[in-house]
């Protein structure tokens, strides 16, 4: 079982990320994957967040407390969130957007500059999708083929295409050892 | 309440409407056991929520024509009222004005008249009440009725044909009817037929006047006939034209010709 | 009878389950739902309000909830299916109207996707504390049917149940969720139409002039007619005869008032055998079995395995319906199990029942939680274990409070001198 938290700010498809790993896990993969998300105040201010949890098991606790995975793509989720992260956990980061601070011994830490990547792709709307193929090469959590049937179920047939090409990005991103 | 039954029974038949294709809903102080022989569905609803039924019964089923009785319509279900003149929902109101609530012995009804003094049998404001009421034609005006009336129960032919021409119309006509309670002037302390004739005496007919200027007031005649006569879409059909333009032909319209 | 193909969306999906329940109301057959948007319920209406219109079905926002649940009556008398869709204040003032469509019977279904409280409360936040209001909210004798789903799937299943237990009893039907399993997002299956089973209306179609429209069948329910139909109908919110006449002499109205609301109660409670669901799990041979029902019970799973990971023999029984209550299932379990442990999201409601049931034979313990989340799975261990270990009778409901309000409320609050 892993946990998962996405975070960043509004707008960047923070919980649109978490359907679709969950969409790739349960439905493609033929895992178990509940999602929740913040509603509210606290939904509404800067750092917005989705939680996940990957299971082979039917999950009973569908809340994430200490999450094994911390995904972030803003400078404030990163400080409001990074408390919570096992001390073993994985850290995946946009790289010109969260400045580390206090590193802590145990945690492994992925940097990405996922939002200039999508610019260069031709829009920062899509940093989250090369996030997430990031997130599926390091984490092997949900298979490629999932990852990407999940990814092109979740957007307009006509984005299809450039959301392939920016999760690619980002797979191969890991791949290369960055 | 009974020369109400006898013009809206008038009315249906010269409406040409079949009977079984209307539903009453009412609200509490209208319960008489002669709309049995009417031939129309009734329903006896809560204080209140006889509008909110009505557009449940009309959107179940579009060929109904409903026609709520309302008493209380104007406080506890005043919201009703307002929003389903703005939708534009195609209910036929029969709005009973008795100036106070019957049934209950004399607890103030907002369409009152005010300013005269009142007896001791107005129980739930046993010093008068300085409230101002409603004009509750000018109300529906504002809140978008295609139809408004107002008529003492005396006038049963003009009754009987407005609701004949309303059940014929489509959209929120509101027909309202002044009945009188029991004692309600201390200088009128006869029965109620006495105080029904003093208000049909005390009217005047004058058709087309703009609502505003229809309030009731015990200084000057109270001002009768039918008021408001317009055009404009329903619920229903603002409904399908607006789905039919999003969803194409995806969208079967809601109703068929009766929408 | 199947579902109608064009009102259901066959597919799998990743959905939260506020919208796995507004595909399984049309999936049901439902055609009008009257609603105000409050949170944490609206995305099941903006769900129904998006789908229902492609399958000829009308979604409507209502000026508020007393409209709502009053044009959910109207419509259902004109002959379709209907529900409303609300939360904890929506709910509150829904409750004269459903005594209303009570004592009409008028079958029509409720989703309360249930919030923190009282008042405005914790809107986007998780509670079960409206389990008594579906019970009693309205004044009056009268019964209804209340289920409570732990998942989106169950929404979708659960909801197609509501409207058919709905419809066979003619009675509110309840579905009493919460914002965690409204809010939860997971796949859910949505099969074939036909695989999935519908209740019909009870139709009368037997001779015109013989038709009353409250003389009971065998099961004590009723036929309908339909608005519209011809049948002249009067139907009344007072106590009425067969006919449907409201009784005025004092007499008669003393027989009358007895007669409707003892069969608005026993249609309910005769039946209730073939009404209830349970999933009763290793109860043979407990000591300890855990009642619980919506995400409570979903969580208490958790806290179950690891029970009997160290030796305790604990069972479990959900309530998939939660009323009417299985008096003789708790009374029969009573007699043989130590103690029953209740974990709910308010301080005490389903547990009276428990308590009630199990007519001193069993000790009860309570985990309550005041909302805004929900149970650990080490708060139902730790009152598991504290359970097995008690070997006394203790009378009363017994408090076991989560780990999280022993920390909030160390002593709990004392009155002062």
């Amino acid at each position: 079982m892993a946990e998962i938290r996405f975070a960043g700010y509004g707008g960047q498809g923070i919980i649109r990320s978490g359907i679709i790993v969950g969409k790739g896990a349960s439905i493609f993969d033929n895992k178990f994957a509940t999602m929740s998300q913040a509603f509210g105040p606290e939904a509404r201010g800067g750092a917005c967040s989705s939680q996940l949890v990957i299971s082979e098991n039917k999950i009973l606790y569908p809340y994430v407390t200490r999450p094994d995975i911390f995904v972030v793509m803003s400078q404030e989720a990163y400080e409001k969130f990074e408390p919570e992260l096992k001390e073993d956990g994985l850290l995946l980061y946009d790289s010109d957007l969260v400045k580390l601070k206090k590193k802590r011994e145990k945690i492994k830490l992925y940097p990405i500059p996922a939002t200039r990547f999508a610019e260069e792709l031709g829009n920062r709307i899509i940093a989250n999708v090369v996030m997430l193929g990031f997130f599926t090469a390091v984490t092997k959590l949900v298979s490629k083929e999932g990852m990407e049937k999940a990814v092109a179920d979740s957007v307009p047939p006509r984005f299809k295409e450039l959301n392939l090409k920016a999760f690619n990005k980002g797979f191969q991103h890991a791949q290369d050892g960055n | 309440m009974n020369p109400i039954i006898t013009a809206f029974a008038k009315g249906i038949k010269k409406s040409g409407v079949k009977p079984s294709r209307i539903s009453v809903p009412s609200d509490i102080p209208f319960e008489p056991e002669v709309v049995k022989h009417l031939g129309v569905d009734f329903f006896h609803t809560i204080r209140g929520r006889a509008i909110a039924f009505g557009t449940g019964l009309k959107l179940g089923n579009p060929d109904l024509i409903v026609v709520p009785f309302i008493g209380d319509m104007m406080t506890i279900g005043g919201n009703h009222f307002v929003h389903g003149g703005r939708r534009n929902m195609d209910l036929l109101i029969i709005c009973v004005n008795n100036f106070v609530y019957r049934e209950i012995g004399g607890k103030s009804a907002p369409i009152q008249k005010c300013e005269k003094e009142q007896t001791t049998t107005q129980k739930f404001s046993p010093y008068s009440t300085f409230e101002k009421p409603f004009n509750a034609t000018h109300l529906a005006n504002s809140c978008g009725a295609v139809y408004t009336a107002r008529w003492t129960a005396l006038h049963t032919d003009e009754l009987a044909n407005s609701i004949a021409e309303a059940l014929n119309k489509r959209g929120f006509s509101v027909i309202e009817v002044l009945l009188p309670g029991p004692n309600y002037y201390t200088s009128i302390k006869e029965t109620d037929s006495n105080l029904l004739n003093f208000y049909y005496k005390n009217s005047v007919i004058k058709n087309g006047e703009a609502p505003r200027f229809v309030t009731i007031t015990p200084k000057e005649k109270i001002i009768v006939g039918k008021f408001i006569d317009k055009e404009r879409p329903t619920f229903i059909e603002q409904y399908n034209a607006q789905l039919s333009k999003t969803l194409g032909d995806k969208f079967t319209p809601h109703g068929g010709k009766n929408g | 009878m199947k579902a109608n193909p064009r009102n259901v969306n066959t597919g799998i999906y990743y959905i939260d389950g506020d919208v796995a329940s507004g595909q399984g109301a049309l999936a049901a057959g439902c055609r009008f739902i009257g609603g105000y948007p409050i949170t944490p319920s609206t995305e099941a209406a903006e769900a129904f309000a998006k789908i229902a219109p492609k399958a000829g079905a009308v979604f409507i926002q209502m000026e508020d909830e007393l409209a709502s649940i009053a044009s959910v009556i109207g419509a259902s008398c004109a002959g379709v299916k209907t529900m409303t869709i609300t939360s904890g204040p929506g709910y509150s003032l829904m409750m004269e109207t459903i005594g209303f469509g009570a004592m009409l019977e008028t079958p029509f279904v409720i989703l309360n996707i249930q919030r923190g409280g009282p008042s405005t409360g914790a809107p986007t936040k998780t509670g079960q504390a409206d389990m008594m209001q579906s019970r009693w909210g309205s004044h009056g004798d009268y019964e209804i049917i209340a289920i409570a789903p732990e998942s989106p799937q169950e929404l979708f299943d659960y909801t197609i149940k509501a409207f058919n237990l709905a419809e066979k009893y003619r009675c509110p039907v309840m579905i009493m969720a919460d914002e965690c399993v409204g809010h939860m997002t997971e796949k859910v299956v949505i099969p074939k139409a036909d695989e999935i089973e519908i209740e019909p209306r009870r139709f009368y179609n037997g001779p015109r002039d013989k038709y009353l429209p409250f003389k009971p069948d065998k099961d004590l329910v009723p036929k309908m007619v339909k608005a519209g139909d011809g049948y002249k109908l009067y139907i009344t919110g007072h106590t009425h005869d067969e006919k449907g006449y409201p009784i005025l002499t004092q007499n008669s109205k003393v027989k009358t008032q007895k007669s409707t609301t003892r069969r608005l109660v026993d249609k309910i409670k005769l039946n209730a055998d073939k009404i209830i669901e349970l999933k009763e799990e290793n109860t043979d041979d407990a000591d300890v079995v855990v009642v619980s029902y919506g995400i409570s019970s979903r969580v208490a799973v958790r806290g179950i395995e690891k029970a009997r990971e160290k030796g305790i023999k604990v069972g479990s029984l959900r309530l998939v319906t939660v009323w009417p209550f299985p008096d003789k299932k708790i009374t029969e379990l009573a007699k043989k199990v130590k103690a029953f442990v209740v974990p709910e999201i308010n301080y005490g409601q389903v547990v009276f029942d428990v308590e009630r049931c199990s007519h001193g034979e069993a000790n009860v313990i309570l985990i309550p939680h005041g909302g805004a989340g929900v149970h650990h799975p080490d708060d139902i261990l730790s009152a598991i274990e504290y359970a097995s270990k008690e070997n006394k009778k203790i009378e009363g409901i017994i408090e076991h409070k989560t780990k999280l309000e022993k920390l909030i409320f160390e002593e709990g609050y004392k009155l002062k001198e």
